[in-house]
């Protein structure tokens, strides 16, 4: 290994080693520790942008509901068949377990990744409550063609929620974090409540008779706004299964499941998709509707609930953005040597704020989230090649362990090369993480079974 | 007993946060007061759920 790498790998070893082994059988946690977890980790701000965008992509109320029962149920079942499996067979983090399989120098770059697409991510989430503090100073909210800010207000208010939200999180990720667990279940109480209140205003009665009719003519009517494309089901489903693609499919909740008894622990995940990723995402659906099918997450709010509304959307912004910049300066600190961790929350703050004065990682968000699972993917069709296929084929595993490679460059290939052909696919964006997920499988175990030869 | 109030308290809170969209819906509270019961039910949410957090 080269020594800048190695100085790199070693720094980064350094600052993951409080888990560096495999968790302990006294460390397990109760299958009702998982249900909390999962409950209040997938409520957040973003829900609704992403509710009220199948609205405004003309989604059908059948297709809606069907979508999201099937991609919510597919989403739980990677992370119980896929996800967990791995986990408690070896009980270790990802982080860990990749540089076992792809060596420290690959592991390094994949965690680069991950740190600019979390920034962008966090980026969002201010833009999302920016639309909210916008309201009381008659900003106006970025089309849904935006790619730069449109206004100078906009950039201020941007910068000044980002700069809150980095301040706070300088000033104490845990405390913080303790204080997003309170505020986790009155935001779905948020989604439900500001739903419900606008029903009335749709035309719903008290005896909810019509809702269907209203659902289909009013809500989810099948005519998208002009200059978005139209969704049916396949789409609807495939974002629900792939809205959480790098946590299950791309492996990153090793981190939590290594922590369960049972790989059966995976399905408690419908615990936070079935309310967070159904649930919030019709209510905000239903909440676009009200005001005119305007993509406008902070109107939404404040029409369906008043200055609650906008409290609500605020914290639901922060207490997500919070770990996102967290977790992006974990993976910065690889790079930034002897930083304090102030110093590289600071920085990742930064660049979070820098990328959420541009309304396109807001406006789309779907198409983002779609490139942000899509990126990680082939890396989590590495690791379950390396996991249960190679043992039958008696391929040898963890070789960049064993034979002490800075990268394994099979990985690197597989990955770069999985994501040049998904990206020259011609289907939806949505779909092609599914075709290139078994080419990174199948073109892995191939090269590996090559280099045997 | 005193342990047992920041729990209930804030039981009944979110269960007000609940309460008041739904009896706007019925038509039972008009918009503003719907929309101020459920501002001072979250209040009371998070004054409560915090006390109770902090005990945990």
């Amino acid at each position: 290994m080269s020594g800048r790498w190695s100085s790199i790998a070693s720094q980064m070893d350094r600052l993951y080693e409080f888990d560096r082994e495999p968790v302990s059988p006294d460390k397990l946690q109760s299958g009702g520790k998982f249900a909390g977890l999962f409950a209040g980790e997938h409520v957040a701000a973003t829900e609704f942008v992403i509710g009220a965008f199948f609205v405004l992509h003309g989604v059908t109320a059948r297709d809606l509901f069907v979508g999201l029962l099937i991609g919510n149920l597919l989403a739980v079942l990677s992370w119980t068949f896929i996800c967990a499996p791995i986990a408690i067979r070896t009980r270790l983090t990802l982080y860990w377990y990749l540089r076992k399989i792809a060596g420290p120098g690959l592991t390094i770059i994949y965690n680069l990744a991950n740190a600019i697409l979390y920034c962008i991510l966090a980026g969002a989430m201010i833009a999302v409550s920016a639309t909210a503090v916008g309201l009381a100073f008659r900003i106006k909210t970025p089309a849904l063609n935006a790619v730069f800010p449109g206004s100078i207000g906009w950039v201020l208010l941007t910068i000044v929620i980002g700069g809150l939200f980095t301040t706070l999180a300088i000033l104490g990720f845990e405390k913080l974090s303790r204080f997003a667990e309170v505020c986790s279940p009155w935001i779905l109480i948020v989604f439900i409540a500001g739903a419900l209140a606008v029903l009335p205003r749709l035309g719903v009665t008290a005896n909810f008779r019509n809702f269907w009719e209203i659902a289909t003519t009013r809500i989810w009517n099948g005519i998208p706004v002009a200059g978005q494309d139209r969704f049916s089901l396949w789409q609807v489903m495939f974002f629900a299964w792939f809205c959480n693609l790098a946590m299950h499919i791309g492996l990153s909740d090793l981190a939590i499941f290594r922590y369960a008894r049972r790989w059966t622990y995976g399905l408690y995940t419908a615990f936070g998709m079935y309310p967070g990723h159904m649930l919030a995402w019709i209510c905000s659906g239903i909440m676009v509707a009200a005001v005119g099918r305007e993509m406008n997450p902070g109107l939404m709010a404040y029409e369906a609930l008043g200055l609650a509304g906008v409290a609500g959307l605020l914290l639901a912004g922060w207490t997500t953005a919070n770990p996102t910049l967290y977790r992006a300066g974990l993976a910065l600190q690889t790079i930034t040597p002897n930083w304090p961790r102030w110093k590289v929350t600071l920085a990742a703050g930064a660049i979070t704020t820098g990328l959420s004065c541009f309304p396109v990682f807001f406006v789309k968000l779907l198409d983002y989230v779609a490139i942000y699972g899509l990126v990680l993917m082939p890396m989590g069709a590495i690791v379950f090649a390396e996991n249960w296929i190679f043992p039958c084929l008696k391929l040898e595993q963890y070789s960049a362990e064993k034979r002490g490679w800075a990268f394994n460059w099979i990985a690197l290939g597989v990955w770069v090369g999985t994501l040049v052909v998904c990206f020259l696919m011609p289907i939806h964006l949505y779909f092609r993480w599914l075709p290139g997920y078994f080419i990174a499988l199948i073109s892995y175990i191939l090269l590996s079974l090559g280099r045997k030869r | 007993m005193a342990k047992k109030w920041p729990p209930a308290l804030s039981i009944i809170s979110l269960a007000a946060c609940l309460a008041a969209p739904v009896l706007h819906f019925l038509g039972k509270l008009s918009s503003e007061s719907y929309k101020l019961v459920f501002l001072a039910a979250s209040i009371g949410w998070f004054v409560f759920a915090t006390l109770w957090a902090r005990r945990k």
